[in-house]
């Protein structure tokens, strides 16, 4: 079976730094795969590569078999790739649940004109883009619904506005999610919650997902699959298990001195 | 400010509710219940009833240069406050709007278009030209946006005052393309659909049901996926991208529909005063739509309008010393309300500037008697100033200025002081005003104009950005 | 060939005097991201502070001094009130929003630069000035070099542009306050973090811009002599345009772009129409804006996302 995203040998530098090495990395469809990597390893300009923010130095980035390096951003999320940001990057000033009914923008069809005029078709437009909100939103429990969805983004908690980033992504009904570090600045109890809720976002959302993560309780909860990368080049893949235990990985986390002291001890 | 993170929502419903105390207390509840819809039809039928409470056809020309500003207003708003570009350009499109009706409908060509056919025209041209001047839009960010357009205002301007000997190769004759800086006079009269437009008042009525149309419009778009594309871009481009939305069409879109509405203000504008003219599209006349709408608050529909009532209506009010006197002094006491409080401190400063200007009076008089000989600009009120206010009866020119520059001074070191120490230089503060106000602007009404928009940007922008009814926003820590 | 040395050295004269207002611009938008809108008026009263010290002085054709005197209080006064005025504006315009969305300050410096344009109209009414410099320095007085024919006057002004580029040239590269200047304008945040007084510094380049404008102020006083309250406006855009052509924030940029600007500009109006040489000027504006957005010597910059 054709996987639903594709990198083949795609690189990219800046200014003379190669940050991502002629990278091959597959996505099936409904898996759930994790890119792990110390810091400048490249992951985050892995998903603006894919998102079209930038383009590749080389190599193609595939989806659903057809190429969409050089396509504008916008293009490519709505053929459905969704993400959200390592640093928070939801419209403040806009209540939740419009931030989720932006999301939809590519997805609707009605002009100027017809919203101006409130056409029938306007307004069973918005009609469905505010069910889908709703809809979006209730996936997140009781937190993000009810007299929330008319508070601006900003009066959120910091993890009620992570999860409303998700909930955004979610928004443009796409069928790949990019999640950069959903766990970022969370307590225990709140990463278990992420860690359900991808689970849950694969499950009953049908979501394949791509998900950067530093904390290894998430990944190892939530993976299929797992990447490792370290200064653009992938050097470990498959289960937890055998990532977390290969020797490159540990080095470039650790460094080689934890490498031969993990040999010592065994 | 909003706090990020801040669960106040919850806490302000409560305060809300609770904060209508006093008399006016069922009034503002019912407003609070009463939905936009019918808060607007009250308004436009108040504004109906308007030339029928006049018979001056100054005070209704008035009226209809209120209502051209609100459209202008209203335009900006879509490009400035719902899509957050700077554009300085805005006025070349009313400008153009204006030109271009008088292309079809006068004897510069001899084309007579009907009105019906005019307009529809005009608006479309706008909606290109706002395209064309909105492309620069799709690789600049901001302030490199904002130069570009304002070179293009003075370049309009520039055009419409040479292009009247416009010589091209293939041409015995030069042409005359906008009759230089006599403009173009001799306009027609708008005639729609068989309904003749000969007087002021019908013009009045005409912007009226314009001026709903747009709103109406206007509200609904600002409600839409269109209104939810340009808000997102406004708070972040990249995320609005990358959340489907095409932002630098929808860029462009702003720019479009912003030209458009200017450029059919700019129709209306011609048949009114039936004549064109390149004064009437001057820098000035950008600062004041900007100053409207930071005023009353950028992104809102109602600040848009209101922002444009105050700016509007104040050149007219400034033009006869009484009411441009009644305008400083109540404005003054405004201010003075809106920011000291509690009403007893208030009342002290009041009283504090009364007894300095009358000391300060009886002390020149006895020093430098010809200080006090001058006479006041007439009018009413002024018998009340006599004893109270200096006016020098020689040099007041030059005294008047260095007063100038000293309240300048004054108004700046106060925004630095605090607690006792501002009240006590605000009443010397407060009595200068008045004096420079007295002795050199009550007579300048077009300086005193100019002066006062680009303090009211200075101002609103460093104290109160969001404007009279815009809400506060909070900014993205990037 | 003599008219077109003429042009030429029209050209380089009026491209110094950009040059100097485009530093400022520069300057401002390196280290604050911001421009400074403003800035045309202070070039505006550096013309006119200078016109006032020369009247003072007993005006152009009976000064009290003998002429080298009478031009440096005028350079300096005008420099020194415009530097101050500089100050003043950033102290109270901009510093308050400097966290604030660019659009903010943007405004603020648009009701700045208004707000100055209509206190000259107060203070100095709409009458032009002039300075009558023929009577200072005859026109007589000047090199002539086979074609070239060059008044003492633009020599005096070429001259002390040069001078100040370079004095400015050695200030940023050199010093230690053009260390901070340039720290600042990479990042400011860590430039705090590492000890120097921001705001300090950012006063200072204001300062320094301040005062080349009204140099420059001054200088098209004695070129051009007339003086009034709108001549801001104009050249305040030209000086944008020259800057933004050599690239935003760079200062050898803002030279070259001067240069541009003002062969472009004396070359058009006498080969082509002087009505349209505004329009020319603005063409080449959108040229290279769109061609070539960093300008001709800057250089793209890399935001992080």
């Amino acid at each position: 079976m054709a996987a639903l995203l594709e990198l083949r040998k795609v690189s990219k530098s800046f200014g003379g730094l190669d940050v991502i090495s002629r990278l091959d990395l597959h996505l099936e469809e409904g898996e759930i795969v994790s890119v792990i990597g110390p810091n400048g390893a490249g992951k985050t300009t892995l998903f603006n590569l894919v998102t079209g923010i930038y383009a590749p130095d080389g190599g193609d980035i595939l989806f659903d078999g057809k190429s969409i390096v050089g396509m504008e951003p916008h293009r490519i999320a709505k053929l459905g790739i969704a993400r959200t940001f390592q640093t928070l990057r939801l419209f403040l000033n806009m209540t939740v649940k419009e931030n989720v009914m932006a999301a939809t923008y590519g997805n609707t069809k009605a002009r100027v004109w017809q919203s101006a005029l409130r056409t029938p078709f306007a307004r069973r437009e918005e009609r469905q883009v505010d069910a889908l909100a709703e809809e979006k939103l209730s996936f997140f429990g009781k937190r993000l619904i009810g007299y929330r969805m008319q508070q601006p983004a900003y009066s959120l908690s910091y993890a009620n506005r992570r999860r409303l980033e998700i909930a955004r992504a979610t928004g443009a009904s796409p069928r790949v999610l990019l999640l950069d570090e959903p766990a970022a600045g969370m307590n225990p109890v709140e990463t278990h919650e992420i860690t359900e809720l991808i689970a849950r976002l694969r499950d009953r959302g049908g979501y394949t997902i791509l998900v950067i993560e530093h904390d290894m309780h998430v990944v190892e909860g939530i993976s299929d699959r797992v990447v490792a990368l370290d200064h653009g080049e992938k050097i470990a893949e498959g289960s937890f298990e055998h990532v977390a235990t290969d020797a490159r990985v540990v080095e470039a986390y650790l460094g080689a001195k934890a490498v031969r002291e993990g040999e010592a001890a065994e | 400010m909003p706090r990020i993170g801040t669960d106040e929502w919850v806490e302000q419903q409560e305060l809300r509710t609770e904060y209508y105390t006093g008399l006016t207390a069922p009034a503002r509840r019912a407003f609070d219940r009463v939905g936009p819809g019918p808060r607007f039809l009250t308004f436009l039928a108040i504004c109906a009833l308007f030339p029928f409470l006049t018979d001056s056809p100054f005070l209704i020309r008035v009226g209809v240069n209120v209502l051209l500003f609100a459209l202008l207003a209203l335009g900006l708003n879509i490009v400035v406050g719902w899509a957050g570009l700077l554009d300085l350009g805005y006025v070349a499109f009313y400008g153009f709007g204006a030109y271009m009706y008088a292309w079809v409908s006068s004897g510069q060509f001899d084309i007579h278009l009907p009105t019906e056919l005019a307009i529809p025209l005009v608006v479309t041209a706008s909606a290109l030209l706002g395209l064309l001047l909105g492309l620069p839009s799709w690789r600049l960010v901001g302030d490199y946006l904002a130069i570009t357009t304002l070179f293009f205002a003075q370049i309009f301007v520039e055009l419409a005052l040479n292009l009247d000997r416009l010589q091209l190769p293939w041409m015995d004759e030069p042409l005359d393309l906008t009759g230089g800086p006599n403009g173009i006079p001799g306009i027609d009269r708008m005639d729609i659909l068989g309904i003749e437009l000969p007087g002021v008042r019908d013009y009045f009525f005409l912007l009226l049901i314009v001026f709903a149309l747009v709103v109406i419009g206007l509200y609904y778009v600002n409600e839409s996926r269109t209104g939810r594309g340009w808000r997102a871009s406004r708070e972040d481009p990249l995320a609005a991208e990358l959340m489907t939305t095409p932002v630098n069409r929808l860029k462009l879109l702003a720019f479009a529909m912003g030209a458009a509405i200017a450029g059919l203000s700019g129709s209306i504008f011609a048949a009114v005063q039936t004549g064109v003219f390149p004064q009437n599209f001057e820098v000035v006349l950008l600062i004041m739509i900007y100053a409207a709408l930071i005023l009353g608050g950028a992104g809102s529909i109602s600040g848009a309008i209101l922002g444009a009532i105050i700016v509007a209506s104040v050149p007219e009010i400034l033009r006869t010393p009484e009411n441009a006197r009644f305008l400083f002094y109540a404005a003054a006491i405004a201010v003075l309300v809106a920011t000291v409080r509690p009403w007893q401190r208030l009342a002290v400063v009041v009283a504090a500037v009364v007894a300095f200007g009358a000391v300060l009076y009886q002390l020149v008089a006895l020093a430098w008697p010809v200080g006090v000989e001058g006479e006041l600009t007439g009018g009413r009120f002024s018998g009340l100033l006599e004893s109270w206010m200096v006016i020098p009866a020689e040099n007041q020119e030059l005294i008047g200025n260095i007063a100038f520059v000293l309240l300048v001074a004054s108004v700046l070191t106060l925004t630095l002081l605090r607690g006792d120490a501002r009240l006590m230089l605000l009443v010397p503060t407060l009595y200068l005003a008045s004096f420079v106000w007295e002795n050199r602007l009550i007579a300048q009404p077009s300086v005193t104009r100019q002066l006062l928009f680009g303090a009211i940007l200075v101002a609103m922008m460093t104290r109160r950005p969001h404007g009279l009814l815009g809400t506060p926003r909070v900014e993205n820590p990037v | 060939m003599d008219f077109f040395v003429q042009q030429l050295v029209n050209g380089v004269t009026l491209g110094s005097v950009y040059a100097l207002i485009a530093l400022g611009y520069s300057m401002v938008y390196g280290i604050l991201k911001l421009l400074n809108f403003a800035h045309g008026e202070v070039y505006m009263m550096g013309a006119f502070i200078g016109y006032f010290v020369l009247t003072g002085l007993g005006g152009a054709s009976s000064p009290m001094l003998p002429v080298a005197p009478v031009l440096i209080l005028m350079f300096l006064a005008a420099m020194l009130g415009a530097g101050l005025l500089g100050v003043v504006i950033e102290r109270f315009a901009y510093r308050p929003l400097r966290d604030a969305p660019r659009i903010a300050p943007l405004i603020s410096a648009i009701g700045v630069s208004f707000f100055l344009q209509a206190s000259a109209l107060l203070l100095f009414s709409a009458q032009f000035r002039t300075y009558n410099t023929p009577q200072l320095i005859p026109f007589s007085t000047g090199l002539e070099v086979g074609p070239l024919r060059i008044s003492l006057v633009r020599m005096l002004v070429i001259g002390s542009s040069i001078f100040l580029m370079i004095a400015l040239t050695l200030l940023v590269n050199r010093t230690r306050l053009g260390k901070a200047m340039r720290a600042v304008s990479y990042d400011r945040e860590a430039a705090a973090m590492m000890g120097i007084d921001v705001d300090r510094v950012i006063v200072a380049t204001f300062f320094i811009g301040s005062v080349l404008a009204g140099a420059a102020g001054v200088m098209v006083g004695l070129v051009f002599e007339r003086v009034f309250h709108f001549m801001g406006f104009i050249a305040g855009l030209k000086g944008f345009t020259a800057a933004v052509i050599g690239g935003i924030g760079n200062i050898p940029g803002a030279m070259l772009g001067g240069l541009l600007i003002g062969l472009a500009e004396a070359f058009s109006s006498s080969y082509i129409s002087s009505t349209f040489q505004n329009l020319i000027v603005f063409g080449i504006l959108i040229t290279v804006m769109l061609v070539r957005p960093s300008g001709l010597l800057g250089s793209p910059v890399l935001k992080k996302v």
